[in-house]
């Protein structure tokens, strides 16, 4: 079985080298293109976050927050610090649009930390402004993980042109909830790529689904050049020739996007964090690619059509994976939940983030899920093509 | 000396019996939805014989060899090959066939060479075994020179040699080609008959399929006409020509109205079976020679006129003319 498989796979993979394809879609235009957009849109470098910080607390911690991580946002060109007397004056400041974020620091929150009890930094943001309300977010869920990641943590309210009664209630709720309220990992971890690794892993991720594409396109080649009765007529287990496919798929899958992390550091010098973690990330996101391209694929009778079906879904769920633009808090966030690419992002900035690949470890996990449940029926239903 | 070296191959503990068959197939039936492809085919084939299935298009030909050649499982019926017994998955049957697709089975960009190993591992040759084989291969079907070209820079005829090549890799016992000679060349063609003509002769047992009768009367030691997933009839040729008695062939053509010309065919006492073939009609009899003025006499005697006459002795477009009632040309 094995064997068998091992000879198709090698078969196949002699036959992709020598058409260029695979290079060509597989590393060189995905590091072009991140070269290309990291060009056409620089406004990724120059954001500005107009923002207030509300110091209630008056201790020490809320002085690290307000007179040390401000002034370096503010000296690097990130925030734009606009004066707040209190959190009213924070809330018509957001309300107007004048800002795009207020951090409030809680009165005793010194304390509470010292005394390990626990405080919350409440962030407040514009859901209009879904960049900058990242941003902010990001910046108050960075500060408490580096004071005590036990004891300090985040709550976001969200404010834009509503009734001030509303708003309390809005405030309540973040008063009332849980003391660990941890931010929207989306938001809060894809801000800590920088652009061009951003840029760069998206593109990867993007292009990788259509290196996959051929486990199944392979399969429905080998039918319409005929060669498909001689693999059945020789002497190895049908199902080593899907075996074969899904493999050489993988390999490939793997390999593209091996490049591309270690071509995209060297030539652009984009970082995807510990190495450990890329490479459990990359499996995982070549096992997600792999599986979904197949559970598509096999809803296709020809090569052309699979190619043609596996193209929409991977362009879809790119888009919605934020592989061209992050996508900010709302509706539009929680439907990127589907995709593998936004997980494979998310875990990345999970790892930049932490400095541990631990981090990965949950967005390895969904996009493995993503793989096996596609990859079950896919293989049931591929298994027509394997009989004659 | 060929004579010799086929009895060495067949005695040689491969299988417990030397005479034995090596396939043996029966009461196959197969159906996609509807169309009954195959309809209760059975047949043997012995060591260094060829077999022909010689049918229309649409017969079932190709159903009933994927079902032997462990593509396509029958519906019902029982295939062994080398005793034993062939499903899709039985791996052992299966190394014992070497299949030649009707359409065309070789990748494109790979060389000729690279083809041939590809498969040649795939049938689990070591290395000495697959060199040698590879180049021996390669010299049966004329590529040798052009070993290391890519499949998709050869001319149609080269790509169907290489066709059948892979399939003669691994030394099957039985060889399975299907419809071999389709949109070949003349020259190409003969080189492509002769070669199987050569493979008999060294002990391999051959099943052939075509729509060619002079194919058929070629190559094949016994021949089955196969008709609508049915074998109609089987046996030797001089056996197939005997299942119309001894008669001979009239044909006539005829211009005007066919019908009541045949009509007029049937009515004669000697006559003992009439058929059309496009603006002709054919008819089988005793002593031809003697009844011809009588024939034409009956067909001067409606409104048509014999535009040709043909005498001969019957062949096999004859025998399947016969039994099927309709030609085997399309
Ligand atoms: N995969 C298939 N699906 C549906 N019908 C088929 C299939 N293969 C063959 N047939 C039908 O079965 C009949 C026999 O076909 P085939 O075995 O290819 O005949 P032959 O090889 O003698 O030309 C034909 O009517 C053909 O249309
Ligand atoms: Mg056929």
């Amino acid at each position: 079985m094995l064997r068998a498989a091992l000879l198709i796979l090698g078969k196949d993979l002699r036959l992709r080298l020598r058409d260029r394809s695979v290079l060509l879609f597989g590393v060189i235009v995905p590091l072009g293109l991140t070269v290309v957009f990291s060009l056409i849109f620089p406004e990724m470098d120059e954001f500005e976050l107009p923002a207030a910080v509300v110091d209630l607390d008056g201790g020490p911690i809320g002085a690290a927050f307000a007179d040390e991580l401000l002034p370096e946002l503010v000296a690097a060109e990130v925030v734009v610090e606009v004066p707040a007397a209190d959190e009213a004056a924070a809330r018509a400041l957001l309300a107007d649009g004048d800002i795009s974020a207020a951090w409030i620091l809680p009165e005793g929150m010194s304390d509470a930390v010292a005394a390990g009890r626990g405080a919350r930094i409440e962030v407040l943001v514009n859901p209009d402004r879904a960049l900058a309300a990242e941003v902010a977010q990001g910046v108050a869920r960075g500060f408490a993980t580096r004071i005590d990641e036990v004891t300090l943590a985040v709550a976001t309210a969200a404010v834009s042109g509503v009734p001030a009664d509303q708003l309390e209630a809005v405030g309540q709720r973040a008063a009332t909830s849980p003391p660990l309220v941890t931010v929207e990992p989306l938001v809060a971890q894809d801000a800590q790529l920088d652009p061009i690794s951003y840029l760069a892993a998206g593109m990867a991720a993007f292009f990788v689904f259509f290196t996959v594409q051929y486990g199944v396109t392979g399969l429905l080649e080998e039918r319409q050049q005929g060669t498909m009765p001689r693999l059945l007529a020789a002497p190895i287990p049908p199902a080593s020739i899907q075996i074969g496919k899904a493999a050489g798929a993988f390999l490939l899958g793997v390999v593209s996007t091996t490049v591309l992390a270690v071509g995209s550091r060297l030539l652009l010098g984009a970082s995807w964090g510990p190495p450990v973690g890329t490479a459990i990330l990359i499996v995982a996101l070549v096992i997600a690619a792999t599986g979904l391209m197949a559970f598509v694929g096999s809803y296709a009778r020809t090569a052309e059509q699979a190619g043609n079906l596996q193209s929409i879904v991977a362009v879809s769920l790119g888009m919605l994976g934020g592989v061209f633009f992050p996508i900010g808090a709302g509706w539009l966030a929680t439907v990127a939940a589907v995709s593998p690419h936004g997980w494979f992002l998310r875990g990345l900035g999970a790892q930049v983030a932490d400095g541990d690949w631990r981090a990965v470890l949950p967005a390895a996990g969904a996009m493995v899920l993503f793989g096996v449940v596609a990859a079950v029926p896919a293989v049931l239903r591929l298994r027509k093509a394997i009989r004659w | 000396m060929q004579a010799d070296r086929s009895a060495e191959r067949i005695g040689d503990g491969r299988g417990s019996d030397p005479s034995a068959a090596i396939l043996i197939c029966d009461g196959l039936r197969r159906a996609f939805g509807a169309i009954q492809a195959v309809d209760g085919i059975g047949f043997t084939i012995s060591p260094g014989e060829t077999y022909g299935l010689l049918g229309p298009n649409g017969a079932g030909k190709t159903t009933t060899i994927s079902m032997i050649a462990g593509l396509l499982r029958p519906d019902d019926g029982e295939i062994t090959v080398v005793g034993r017994r062939m499903t899709p998955n039985s791996t052992r049957a299966k190394a014992e066939v070497g299949l030649v697709p009707q359409d065309l089975a070789i990748y494109p960009d790979l060389s000729a060479r690279e083809n041939l190993v590809f498969f040649a591992r795939l049938y689990g040759l070591d290395a000495a075994r697959r060199r040698e084989r590879c180049d021996e291969v390669l010299r049966v079907i004329g590529l040798a020179e052009r070993a290391d070209d890519r499949a998709d820079t050869f001319s149609g005829g080269m790509k169907r040699r290489l066709n059948i090549g892979i399939g003669l890799l691994h030394e099957p016992r039985l060889l399975i080609l299907d419809e071999p000679t389709v949109g070949v060349d003349p020259q190409s063609r003969n080189a492509i008959l002769e070669s199987v003509e050569h493979l008999a002769t060294e002990g391999m047992a051959v099943l052939y399929t075509t729509h060619y009768m002079e194919e058929a009367e070629r190559l094949c030691d016994r021949i089955a006409i196969v008709d609508e997933g049915r074998i109609v009839a089987e046996g030797t040729r001089p056996e197939l020509v005997a299942t119309i008695g001894s008669l001979d062939v009239v044909r006539l053509e005829v211009a005007g109205d066919t019908v009541r010309a045949k009509a007029a065919l049937e009515a004669h006492d000697e006559v003992t079976s009439v058929d059309t073939d496009g603006t002709a009609i054919v008819c089988l009899l005793p002593g031809a020679a003697r009844a011809l003025p009588q024939l034409l006499a009956a067909v001067a005697a409606t409104e048509a006129t014999v535009t040709a006459v043909e005498v001969r002795v019957p062949d096999l477009e004859d025998v399947f003319l016969h039994h099927t009632g309709k030609a085997l040309r399309d």
